[in-house]
């Protein structure tokens, strides 16, 4: 770790990002403030029902995305302390865990403030200030994992923490297996299937939130939200495809700083802004013959969910070897990703198609089609996995794609043990020799004269 | 001679060896893997098959070790393991219904290395509230009635499916009877007889299964000059909790009972759990199938279920007041997530009721039985204080 800080740091990341930080922490502030405001808050996880919950006029706390905040800024401890005080095993799913210490966390919060504190809900009063934040506690959950079962059991245990006193709406989504013979990325008949069953639900979840709310449901606020997503989409996906040239002008750490922007932020104009601006830069970029990475060398995929608190280390750890992270299923195949899939003036079926799309809801014939797809494209020289290791979902098929790679581009890739929000996981050794031992691999090929990355792959690997 | 009880410990212990002379006894028919928990194994005998839920083989993980992380739980490597070497051969076709994303890494590696062997995964509806669910479940046990009629190229009548469910419920209405007696203390078998009862009825023919157990029973009365009750035990009085999908080692069950407590209870899978609830016999066995996968979650909630009015906490402070047990030991296999989640709930419930519990966490490779023998010894002096005194 000392040396990676000791030396020169050959990253350079994206400026317009800092304006997305802006925009997150302006989220945040609005979130601790919606009880002030009068607002209903919900609690919710898995695929982006932001714009839903916008358009009924609530305030929104997305549990990954809070617990991915708190680790962002090295603030987990105290929630994940509480977490396993409650009894909460360390091995449990890391944005459960801290989630549920924050549930923890708030109602000793409640139960401090005799009277008013139930409604002022603030996250343990002991604790505000290592949190640094407040988080109000919800009128209402809503779940809508997809993927992961441990996703829908994760709510239902909040809404036990919060001792079966608050309403909760549960989406189920089907798990895109591929039984039938059609079955494929974004067709065949159990995708149908799957995307009416999932729209469905999402009608009988805007009947609901119109109990909860006593209003009735702007369906045009609706189409307005969702249109600005799909234009920050759409731009979104511009941008990373400007990122195929050689060098990258942006890496897969500057599209991880966009997540949190195109995950629960509001659909409105700025969101748009903000990833124009973020094209424009990465355009700029590239007439101006600007590296994501000084001096580019390799260019690499990532599996895995990120590891939060690790973000701004792992850039400059991989840009110091010349290595540029360019693509990973975590950018590629999640957030809104297939804008065209949107019709905005009836919305409901792409949004739950979108929810379905999420990369840990595919079976590995599809994730293996996606991943070799995207390293074909990128052209890349070798695969980094995340163990990430208290997400099951995430890290389930990384060995049988660690294969297929291998067997069909005959590209290397190496695995290295983190986590998402829990640091304890993260293994810095391992990563570091396994990097170095795989570069040096690329290294020899090349020197032997081999072609290394995946876009010219035609077959079974060299042996 | 061999007695009918060993004869089911024997194909607990060694399914091979019961799949290969049903095999022979029953040429052409197929034999199905089925993957815990909820799949209903009526749909597949009533299309001719065999179906075995495939059990943790207790084997050490090799090949599997390269197809699923060290962080999956024991039983999902076993599954990898057992694809990946060869032991997935017993199996003509795979079948899954539940969507633990464990299981599901496990079943997406067999159908990766094993091409040509058919995996079949229907997705029951896990959040058991929705008001659309049990619709859901019909449809969903009709496609595996298509997907057995696919594989074994024969239609699965109504009168099959009756008939496979009457003979499941005789058989489980025979093992649920020892979990009821063992609960009212006239317990004679161990809990290694009564976990080798349960594997083998997840393995076995349920006819097969019903008459060797009628016969072991029989025989076991006999040996106690038709007595019915047990002799008094003064041990402490144990449940079992948890243990999801896969047996725990025999060997910690003999710990447990070899530290001074007497196992009354549990809500294990291989135990009563596996027997819990009977297919409705009267009106469409579909749709009765269905009703059995909705009821069985009210009769003893999972984990793995999300149920708002259904509480394995409350449920197991009531079992424990049934049975008279005086402490709960949960076992609890390492990287469970649904346990995992869902224990405080436990741990907070029977700590409010003031009952002395245990958390044990198993492994897969390796048990601390030493380690286990002393804590559980610790829950017993603990249990033996808060005892009531003799008036």
């Amino acid at each position: 770790m000392t040396q990676t800080a000791e030396r020169h740091d050959r990253s350079n990341r994206l400026s317009v990002t800092r304006a997305g930080g802006q925009l997150v922490a302006d989220y945040w502030d609005n979130l601790f403030a919606a009880r002030e405001a009068g607002k209903q808050i919900v609690w919710y996880n898995g695929g982006a029902l932001n714009p839903i919950f916008q358009a009924a006029g609530l305030a929104w706390c997305h549990g990954e995305a809070f617990a991915a905040r708190l680790a962002a800024q090295r603030l987990e401890g105290p929630a994940q302390l509480a977490g396993a005080e409650y009894g909460y095993n360390a091995e449990l799913c890391s944005y459960s865990r801290t989630h549920l210490g924050c549930s923890v966390l708030t109602l000793q919060g409640a139960s401090l403030q005799s009277g008013e504190g139930e409604h002022t809900g603030v996250v343990g009063v002991a604790d505000q200030r290592e949190l640094a934040s407040r988080l109000p506690s919800p009128d209402f959950f809503v779940n809508n994992y997809a993927g992961c079962s441990t996703g829908q059991q994760w709510d239902g245990i909040s809404y036990r923490v919060f001792g079966k006193q608050l309403p909760i709406f549960n989406i189920s989504h089907p798990f895109l297996w591929g039984n039938k013979p059609d079955a494929g990325y974004l067709t065949g008949e159990e995708w149908e299937e799957a995307s009416g069953f999932v729209e469905g639900q999402l009608r009988e979840l805007i009947a609901w939130l119109e109990t909860q709310t006593g209003r009735p449901f702007d369906w045009d606020a609706l189409s307005q939200s969702m249109d600005y997503i799909k234009r920050a989409a759409e731009l979104r996906r511009e941008g990373l495809d400007l990122c195929k040239a050689k060098p990258a002008p942006a890496t897969f750490w500057d599209w991880i700083a966009c997540v949190a922007p195109i995950n629960f932020l509001p659909g409105d104009q700025a969101l748009v802004d903000y990833f124009a601006g973020v094209r424009d830069e990465i355009k700029q970029r590239l007439d101006a013959g600007v590296p994501g990475v000084q001096g580019e060398r390799y260019r690499l995929y990532f599996d895995g969910i990120m590891n939060w608190n690790k973000l701004g280390f792992l850039s400059r750890k991989f840009a110091e070897h010349g290595a540029a992270v360019l693509a990973g299923r975590y950018i590629h195949n999640a957030f809104w990703q297939e804008p065209h899939l949107i019709d905005v003036e009836n919305p409901l079926r792409g949004m739950a198609q979108h929810y379905l799309l999420c990369p840990t809801n595919h079976g590995s014939r599809t994730l293996d089609y996606l991943t070799l797809r995207d390293c074909r494209e990128y052209d890349v020289d070798g695969i980094v996995f995340h163990s990430t290791r208290t997400c099951r979902a995430f890290t389930g098929p990384q060995r049988l794609l660690a294969r297929s790679a291998l067997n069909t581009l005959g590209i290397p890739a190496i695995f290295f043990e983190g986590d998402v929000a829990d640091a304890s996981f993260y293994k810095e050794e391992i990563l570091e020799s396994r990097l170095v031992a795989m570069l040096e691999q690329i290294d020899m090929r090349r020197q032997r004269g081999e072609h290394t990355g995946a876009l010219g792959a035609l077959g079974p690997a060299r042996s | 001679m061999t007695t009918a009880l060993e004869k089911l410990s024997a194909v607990a212990r060694d399914p091979r060896g019961y799949v290969e002379d049903w095999r022979m006894r029953h040429p052409g028919r197929l034999v199905l893997g089925v993957l815990p928990m909820n799949f209903p194994r009526e749909l597949a005998l009533a299309a001719g098959t065999l179906p075995v839920v495939v059990q943790d083989d207790q084997k050490p993980v090799t090949e599997g070790r390269s197809l699923l992380a060290e962080f999956y739980c024991g039983y999902t490597r076993n599954l990898a393991d057992q694809a990946a070497t060869g032991r997935f051969d017993l199996y003509d076709a795979v079948l899954m219904a539940d969507h633990c994303i464990q299981l599901i890494g496990a079943a997406d590696v067999v159908r990766a290395i094993l091409p040509g062997t058919p995996v079949f995964f229907g997705m029951l509806n896990s959040s058991m509230n929705d008001s659309w669910g049990p619709a859901r479940v019909v449809a969903m046990m009709g496609e595996f009635r298509t997907e057995l009629e696919r594989l074994t190229g024969e239609p699965v009548t109504g009168k099959a499916l009756s008939d496979a469910i009457a003979v499941h419920n005789r058989d489980r209405r025979m093992v649920r009877r020892l979990f009821d007696d063992r609960a009212a203390g006239s317990a004679v078998l161990s809990p290694v007889q009564l976990q080798d009862i349960v594997t083998s009825a997840m393995i076995m023919d349920p006819a097969e299964h019903a008459g060797l157990l009628a016969e072991a029973l029989a025989g076991a009365s006999a040996a106690r000059g038709g007595a019915t009750a047990a002799p008094p035990d003064h041990r402490v009085r144990v449940h079992l909790s948890g243990h999801l999908c896969h047996a725990p080692r025999r060997e910690l069950l003999e710990v447990i009972e070899a530290s001074g407590a007497v196992v009354v209870d549990d809500d294990l899978y291989h135990g009563r759990r596996h027997v819990s609830t009977d297919v409705e016999e009267d009106g469409d066995p579909l749709e009765a199938v269905a009703r059995w996968y909705q009821q069985r979650n009210v009769n003893i909630p999972c984990p793995t279920r999300v149920q708002q009015d259904a509480d394995w906490d409350s449920w197991l402070l009531d079992a424990v007041r049934r049975s008279g047990a005086e402490a709960v030991i949960h076992l609890l296999p390492k990287f469970c997530e649904p346990h995992m989640l869902y224990y405080p709930e436990l741990r907070k419930a029977l700590e409010a009721a003031g009952i002395p519990q245990l958390q044990i966490e198993t492994e897969h490779e390796g048990i601390p039985l030493e380690s286990f023998r002393t804590r559980i010894e610790a829950l017993v002096e603990r249990a033996h204080r808060t005892r009531a005194v003799p008036a």
